[in-house]
């Protein structure tokens, strides 16, 4: 049994409009997720189905063994956290202490115990001087990272990124970025829904939505394989990706997959002539 | 004309205790006819910076010229809707601000406000919906019932609709897909370079700036850290050092091919004209 299972799952919106269209996949423990897809491909619904903010109209999603419904969805939260995509909308506390410790005094830790529940998960995303700091004066990537503390120290197997961080500076994304990865290497099972190309080469795997349809799934590199076909959908391939098509394009072909080695590589053909 | 900033500074919350200068003293001047970026860290002032471009706020201290307009301290303006017509601004997540009950009037809103006719502000907002690429049938939709991209692309539609001189945008094209992205920006790009609009965009995304942008301002704490051409800035080592910029991707590869030993401009925006460079060296 896999962690995840999605089957037959479809969701309209209204009559004219299907947002998701009979989607299945499973995903295992401990993967790191991406979902790309273009606009209105169905990936913020699809995200919300899992964490049961959207009724599931047919199909079912099985989260931990169990079906993701009215009767289950306050079990399934147990097991699961979501970061949005506006930073300042999920500061709920007056401080990053409160914050972090409103998620537990909701799930009745002891008060003796908080502190140092608190101190572990700041200190794991990196703010462990910023306890007593307000939100005005941190930044979107602290805030987002203030977020993550509050739900690991809520113990999830599973958290969702729904676009964390395409509201903050290069410095902030790359944090959260880092901070995902970190995540997944800690057998924490990550779902990003996310517009950055570059994010999906970190991941696991990488599922593809096209109107609402499943159009891949897949290892990155292989997602990443055929460019003119992510580009019809609206999508594109990385730099480095970028690098070795426009070289293949003039006849010169690459088989590093970093810019390091493609370098070192048009330099020996320089010295060689 | 011009756009002048002197000795401006912004602060908000005036004698409070949590008072915050958000600008510090800018003296800059934005070059008309191209397209400036600006970019800095969440919090050094860019959004303050543009929201004194058409009188959202007011400078706490200093003056902004602005075309034939001059907004300055504690003075009183009298220009305002002049003013927002010659200067759209975009705003993040605009599309959070659709309001009526069908696109076409939603977009025709802004050229009603501002005086043309009805049948006027209705043919401009149909010129604006074709130039964004919103399909004909859609024009009679609610606003609200659309995808997240088109969305955005109608609220820029209702700027475009008043025939700026001047558009602004903050962020435009954050959480679009990519191909929506380089739709966004091209168009913007287009109407720099075809009706001559001045653009002055604020973004995180310095790969956008240094494909397009011709000048960058870079804002650090409320002060201006550079302005000067977008591709001077990005190839100044110290500098992407000295502020933390995040490289555009082309010119960290490029730097490792120079360390390598090739010899290349710094003029290459795109990897097409990169390649061409290296396989004039190699062949």
């Amino acid at each position: 049994m896999s962690l995840i299972e999605v089957k037959n799952v479809s969701y309209a919106y209204n009559e004219n409009s299907v947002a998701i269209d009979d989607v299945s996949f499973d995903l295992e423990e401990g993967t790191y997720t991406t979902i790309i897809g273009h606009n209105g491909s169905g990936k913020s619904t699809l995200a919300k189905m899992m964490a049961g903010l959207l009724e599931i109209q047919k199909g079912t999603i099985t989260i931990n063994g169990l079906q993701v419904n009215v009767d289950n969805i306050n079990k399934i939260r147990q097991d699961l956290g979501i970061v949005f995509q506006n930073p300042d909308n999920q500061f709920i506390g007056s401080t990053v202490r409160d914050d972090i410790a409103f998620g537990l005094e909701n799930k009745l830790v002891a008060s003796e115990e908080m502190e140092a529940i608190i101190g572990e998960y700041v200190a794991k995303v990196g703010l462990s001087d910023y306890l007593d700091y307000e939100p005005q004066n941190l930044s979107g990537g602290q805030k987002q990272r203030v977020a993550i503390a509050g739900i690991m120290a809520m113990k999830p197997k599973i958290i969702i990124f729904d676009e964390a961080t395409s509201m903050l500076d290069p410095k902030g994304k790359k944090e959260i970025k880092q901070l995902m990865s970190q995540l997944s290497d800690n057998h924490i099972t990550v779902i990003s829904i996310t517009h950055d190309i570059e994010e999906v080469l970190q991941s696991d795997e990488c599922i593809v939505l096209n109107k609402g349809k499943l159009f891949m799934k897949d290892k990155p590199e292989k997602v990443f394989a055929d460019a003119e076909k992510l580009r019809k959908i609206n999508l594109d391939i990385p730099f480095a990706m970028q690098v070795k098509e426009v070289f293949r394009n003039h006849k010169i072909k690459l088989k590093a997959n970093d810019l390091k080695g493609m370098a070192d590589e048009l330099w020996q053909l320089n010295s060689k002539r | 004309m011009a756009i002048k900033f002197k000795a401006l500074s912004y602060v908000y919350n005036k004698d409070m205790p949590y008072a915050h200068k958000a600008l510090d003293d800018i003296s800059l001047e934005i070059t008309e006819g191209v397209i400036t970026a600006i970019i800095g860290e969440t919090g050094s002032g860019k959004s303050t910076l543009v929201e004194h471009l058409n009188a959202l706020l007011l400078p706490t201290s200093g003056s902004l010229e602005i075309l034939d307009y001059e907004l300055v301290a504690d003075k009183k303006i009298r220009f305002l809707k002049p003013l927002r017509k010659d200067v759209g601004l975009v705003f993040q997540f605009s599309e959070y601000q659709l309001f009526e009950e069908t696109i076409l009037k939603d977009v025709a809103f802004g050229p009603l406000n501002f005086g043309y006719s009805q049948e006027e502000a209705t043919q401009r907002a149909k010129d604006a919906l074709k130039l964004l690429n919103i399909p004909e049938e859609l024009y009679n939709s609610s606003p609200l019932e659309i995808s997240g991209g088109q969305k955005r692309r109608v609220a820029i539609a209702g700027i475009i609709a008043c025939d700026p001189k001047i558009i602004v945008l903050d962020e435009p094209t954050a959480g679009l897909d990519p191909k929506g992205a380089k739709q966004l920006i091209e168009l913007f790009v287009d109407m720099n370079r075809t009706l001559h609009k001045t653009v002055i965009l604020v973004t995180h995304d310095n790969e956008m700036v240094y494909n397009y942008a011709d000048e960058t301002v870079l804002l650090h704490q409320g002060k201006v850290a550079y302005h000067g051409l977008t591709l001077k800035l990005f190839n100044d080592k110290n500098m992407i050092k000295e502020y933390d910029l995040l490289e555009p991707q082309i010119v960290t590869f490029r730097n490792q091919l120079k360390e390598k030993g090739f010899k290349l401009s710094d003029e290459a925006r795109t990897l097409e004209k990169l390649a061409e460079e290296i396989k004039r060296q190699i062949k």
